[in-house]
């Protein structure tokens, strides 16, 4: 596939938003989606639809057929030793606290310290936050650098005798800085330390090795993937996934229930209690196609011209200033005008269908430590060219104007 | 959409040099308010004195430039008013946000309302809504005196 005419697989790209063109720069908070995956969905619940891994008739065979053929993708894109290792979840978020709840319940005591980094995305701190509560459990936070790295000596400073778990994500939302996830790892294990990555940024936008990473989970959204909403990845090695408890109980995820006791299902039905995202499920084997299909060495070439030619642009428009400049980087730039709130960008942004974010970024600790209350972010995915970065000077010119800045 | 509606120069000024952007001393009311989806946050003070009297009233916060010219034009019209007073011009400028056309409060100069109703070019940005609003929201909190803390997304 073509990258130079992939926008034409995303239908939203025919549309006029608000009488304009639509320049999304706003992946890293969700992806637009490909023809293939919107038709399968359409198609399952056309022609297809069942619930799954309950009824024995036809459709509900293959129905079931579908969703575990999606489990068996997902497994090879990510080059997970076993299909098992694959828990479908309703966002990465489940995701993060089904690990932080059940090791919680079983392998953490008082007094244990997580360790975290300042680059988390609130869905990373939250749930281990819980355990502050609960378990008496201390977080810690290794430093971003002034380039908004999280070098590994940083991470080592900070892991103490009592750090039984690193969380860490693999690529920031707001620098883009890439994360040295194997470094990491073989330091953690050498200190029987248990590594969990968020990896929703990383997962749309990195070559996906779970065994070379090394770590315990890594955590994946689907719908920053090109896929559905409502649906997430854990990956988890086995060892542990069999070892932790379940995380909620209910229908599909036992083995025996009697009045006096209950066994539980074997993997990965453990981990899956209720009726799943099945549609989502099956139209997100679309998306790992599609992704597989143009190729993830062209799709990090394709977004790193597109970084370095926005950084580039960016940098020589005076008032703008970038965040972070990190060595090895995602395709993420954030940013602030010096006088300009990032809402008010946002808002004049849109009104030339410029599609950015503005705010948080739900990383609060990381914009506290840059003495920021937010800032502006244009992300990429597969579809954007240079010319949406040109649109989004044009449109910041037209911002400094209204705010009179030279 | 129309974004000369919504960045008047007025509003523009107001947030470039925002009044009473400061905090009142021997303030007796005061509450904060955020907004958690932006990052913005206000804090309020007041002064009222033994007639129930807006004395002084002043701000500390951060925010873009709606929230600035709100809590800023806010404060200017609030200044000096009785709490009744002032509670009246909070729900008639929160009533014009939400759907009336325009300010009704006789209490309000022509002048005053002429500031006010430069605010309402938000209601075409309905996410914006709330930059306008939590300066007011924090006020109402402040003089009831509930230590709530406001948030824009309770």
């Amino acid at each position: 596939m073509n990258i130079d005419n992939i926008k034409k697989e995303f239908p939203i790209f025919d549309e006029k938003i608000q009488n304009n063109d639509l320049v999304y720069l706003d992946s890293a908070n969700s992806s637009q989606k490909p023809k293939v995956v919107i038709d399968r969905i359409n198609e399952f619940y056309t022609k297809e639809f069942s619930n799954v891994g309950r009824s024995i008739h036809y459709l509900a065979v293959a129905a079931t057929n579908l969703y575990e053929n999606t489990r068996s993708s997902v497994q090879k894109y990510i080059n997970a030793k076993d299909k098992n290792e694959i828990v479908f979840t309703k966002g990465a978020t489940e995701a993060l606290n089904l690990v932080a709840n059940t090791l919680g319940q079983k392998y953490l005591n008082e007094g244990d310290e997580i360790l975290l980094t300042e680059l988390e995305h609130h869905s990373n701190y939250v749930p281990w936050h819980y355990l502050r509560k609960s378990k008496n459990i201390k977080i810690n936070f290794a430093e971003i650098n002034e380039d908004g790295e999280i070098p590994i000596e940083n991470i080592e400073k900070k892991i103490t005798p009592k750090t039984k778990v690193i969380a860490i994500n693999h690529l920031s939302n707001v620098t883009g800085a890439i994360l040295p996830i194997k470094e990491i790892t073989e330091l953690a294990h050498a200190k029987d330390i248990i590594v969990v990555v968020d990896g929703c940024q990383g997962a749309p936008h990195l070559k996906l090795d779970v065994q070379d990473l090394g770590c315990d989970f890594y955590a994946i959204s689907c719908h920053k993937m090109y896929g559905p909403t409502g649906l997430g990845i854990l990956y988890g090695k086995k060892k542990w996934l069999e070892e932790l408890p379940p995380y909620q109980g209910g229908g599909g995820m036992i083995k025996e229930v009697k009045k006096d006791r209950i066994t539980y299902g074997d993997l990965p039905n453990k981990y899956e209690a209720g009726t799943m995202a099945t549609a989502q499920v099956i139209a997100f084997d679309k998306s790992i196609k599609f992704l597989e299909s143009i190729g993830i060495d062209n799709i990090i070439k394709h977004e790193k011209e597109l970084i370095e030619y926005g950084q580039e642009i960016l940098k020589k428009n005076n008032s703008v200033k970038l965040i972070g400049n990190p060595k090895n980087k995602g395709g993420v730039i954030s940013f602030t005008i010096e006088g300009v709130h990032p809402h008010d960008i946002a808002t004049i942004l849109d009104e030339d269908g410029v599609a950015i974010r503005a705010g948080h970024h739900c990383c609060q600790i990381l914009h506290d430590k840059l003495e920021i209350p937010a800032s502006a972010r244009a992300s990429v995915g597969v579809y954007n060219t240079k010319s949406d970065f040109d649109q989004l000077n044009e449109s910041i010119n037209k911002c400094k104007k209204i705010f009179d800045l030279k | 959409m129309n974004l000369k509606e919504l960045y008047q120069e007025i509003i523009l000024e107001h947030g470039k040099n925002p009044r009473n952007l400061r905090k009142t001393e021997n303030f007796n009311k005061d509450a904060k308010g955020n907004n958690p989806l932006c990052g913005d946050n206000v804090h309020v003070y007041l002064k009222l004195n033994n007639q129930r009297k807006v004395e002084d009233i002043s701000f500390e916060g951060s925010g873009c430039a709606i929230s600035m010219a709100s809590a800023s034009i806010m404060t200017d019209l609030i200044k000096g008013k009785s709490d009744n007073e002032a509670k009246e011009i909070i729900d008639d400028f929160l009533g014009m946000i939400k759907e009336n056309p325009e300010l009704k409060s006789s209490i309000l100069e022509e002048d005053d309302k002429t500031k006010l109703m430069c605010l309402s070019g938000v209601k075409q940005y309905p996410m914006r809504v709330k930059c306008a609003t939590l300066s007011w929201h924090t006020l109402i909190s402040a003089m009831e005196d509930d230590g709530k803390q406001v948030s824009t997304e309770d």
